[in-house]
């Protein structure tokens, strides 16, 4: 029972962390139709300046992850007006190769600077927390709690604000925005803003418990494109659920199938599902 | 008020409007008469900054704003309630129309005070107004879609085939709001295939076939035309 316990709080922390990355991706997709496969690399880059702040400048932790917020928000403005602004029009695959490309440079560009070793992202919340006779690693704790902030603080910004409201409209129809005099490109920058800051922070949250290193965003983005599928490309419940279905996923199979095939999981009930409901659980786009 | 002169639209190779020129004096109501494919949305979309022209000019208030963005063009005075509609279909009646007012979101006050005009002149929207725009009917959809744009607070308002796909009474309700619209002072350009409704609530109106003004005229030199009764009216 115990043990049970065990895997659900390590599928919650899994989901979280895949919650936020998708949350991004499916932001960005279902407002700008651009699969940004740059966006692992977005996450890689924020463990690695949160690692920098932290490690090279003596930033506290939470400093450290504020600043990668900031510096990786930056970077996916700066990708947007340099990369995917100038392709707008041209066909999906385009956006596809571009972000690729950009991927692929942002990972050599790392591997430049701090070379390919893997590093670790130290927390100061190592102390381990009992509850309700369970013990719990508080970094683990902090993740969902922290994701949970974050998905709560989304939603009141998307539905509650003008600015919020101006990026679901965009979303919901495009033409009708630009008509009431929303500005299309003030919405991209916003929301990849937001996209590269989740990213970022949800890499940093899940460092002190895996590694940082240059291909780290590799496989996570892999999955984000799965939970977004799942949750219908631009859902953003569906994207917290798909993230939350592929944690618990990953987690229960590594406990009781074999961690060796952990990272299969996510893809195995991929197929599955898809072959169930083929335009995934949440259909229908940015609400 | 609204004067274009020698617009010009390509689409690719494909010439979608032809030096088009026409003007709508204050307090107006001028119809654009066109079959399918005419361009009269074209021309509207080009108006609004959302097609690019190729030659032209647009004067609005004695300034140009052809090359002008979308917001500014919205913000000047220049409103479009789009062929389609293009409401904001998840979100509610009431957030549609708030975003009609986008661009003058620093005065919430004025726009508190046009939202309740808006819910007098379509009262069923004030019912409605809680519920998702797409689950509307079409003809309430519709009004969603013109209430957007008086939001916007329009001088001058494009409507791009407002009676498209309703039901003749819902069509004649449709008119009427938009001539009551008109009798405030609102310049209002007509977009419509329904010739005949059209023409009944109109000062003057131009035919467009193929990208090109054939024909202009007041309300009665066009109802009394032959040509324009055979091709539109069917009488
Ligand atoms: N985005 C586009 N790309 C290429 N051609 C277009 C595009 N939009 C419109 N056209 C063409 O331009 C011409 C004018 O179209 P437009 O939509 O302006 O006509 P319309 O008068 O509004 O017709 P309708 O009454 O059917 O709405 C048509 O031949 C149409 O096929
Ligand atoms: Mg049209």
């Amino acid at each position: 029972m115990v043990m049970f316990f065990q895997q659900i709080l390590n599928g919650l922390t899994l989901g979280s962390v895949y919650s936020l990355v998708a949350l991004g991706l499916t932001l960005i997709y279902g407002i700008l139709h651009i699969p940004n496969f740059s966006h692992g690399a977005l996450y890689m880059v924020g463990a690695y300046f949160a690692y920098f702040f932290a490690g090279s400048l003596g930033v506290p932790y939470w400093g450290a992850m504020a600043g990668a917020a900031v510096v990786v928000a930056l970077l996916a403005v700066a990708s947007e007006r340099l990369v995917f602004r100038p392709l707008r029009g041209a066909p999906v695959l385009h956006d596809m190769i571009a972000a690729i490309g950009l991927l692929l440079f942002l990972e050599a560009v790392v591997q430049a600077i701090w070379g390919a070793d893997f590093h670790r992202l130290q927390s100061p919340h190592t102390q381990i927390v009992h509850l309700f006779g369970l013990v719990a690693p508080a970094q683990r704790l902090l993740i969902v709690a922290a994701a949970f902030a974050l998905m709560l603080g989304l939603h009141l910004f998307l539905q509650r604000t003008v600015m919020g409201s101006t990026i679901i409209a965009m979303a919901q129809d495009r033409e009708g925005a630009a008509l009431v005099g929303i500005d299309a490109s003030r919405v991209s920058m916003v929301t990849f803003a937001i996209s590269g800051a989740l990213a970022a922070v949800a890499a940093v949250l899940f460092a002190p418990i895996s590694l940082v290193y240059p291909a780290m965003g590799d496989l996570v983005i892999l999955k984000a494109f799965v939970i977004i599928i799942l949750g219908g490309m631009g859902s953003l419940p569906g994207a917290i659920l798909g993230g939350m279905v592929i944690g618990f996923a990953e987690s229960f199979g590594a406990f009781y199938i074999s961690t060796n095939y952990k990272d299969i999981i996510a893809f195995a009930l991929f197929v599955l599902i898809m072959s169930v409901r083929p335009s995934g659980l949440f259909p229908g786009g940015v609400r | 008020m609204l004067r274009l002169d020698g617009l010009t639209l390509h689409y690719g190779q494909f010439r979608a409007l032809d030096r088009v020129s026409l003007h709508a004096g204050p307090g107006e109501l001028v119809v654009m008469l066109g079959a399918n494919g005419a361009g009269k949305s074209s021309l509207f979309l080009a108006i609004s900054g959302l097609r690019k022209l190729s030659a032209g000019s647009i004067r609005f208030n004695e300034r140009e704003v052809a090359r002008d963005k979308p917001s500014d063009i919205v913000a000047s005075g220049i409103v479009h309630c789009p062929e389609g509609r293009k409401l904001f279909p998840g979100m509610s009646v009431a957030k549609n129309l708030m975003l009609g007012a986008y661009v003058h979101r620093r005065d919430r006050r004025g726009s508190d005070a046009l939202i309740d005009r808006v819910f007098g002149l379509f009262p069923m929207l004030h019912d409605k107004r809680n519920d998702p725009a797409g689950s509307l009917s079409g003809g309430q959809q519709q009004m969603v879609a013109i209430g957007r744009a008086l939001m916007g607070r329009p001088q001058v308002l494009l409507l791009d085939e407002p009676s498209l796909g309703l039901a003749p009474l819902v069509v004649r309700q449709v008119l009427a709001a938009i001539k009551a619209i008109n009798a405030e002072g609102t310049t209002v350009l007509l977009a419509e295939q329904n010739a005949y409704a059209a023409l009944q609530i109109a000062d003057r109106a131009y035919v467009i076939e193929s990208g090109r003004i054939v024909m202009e005229g007041d309300r009665q030199t066009l109802l009394n035309d032959e040509s324009i009764r055979r091709a539109y009216i069917g009488a």
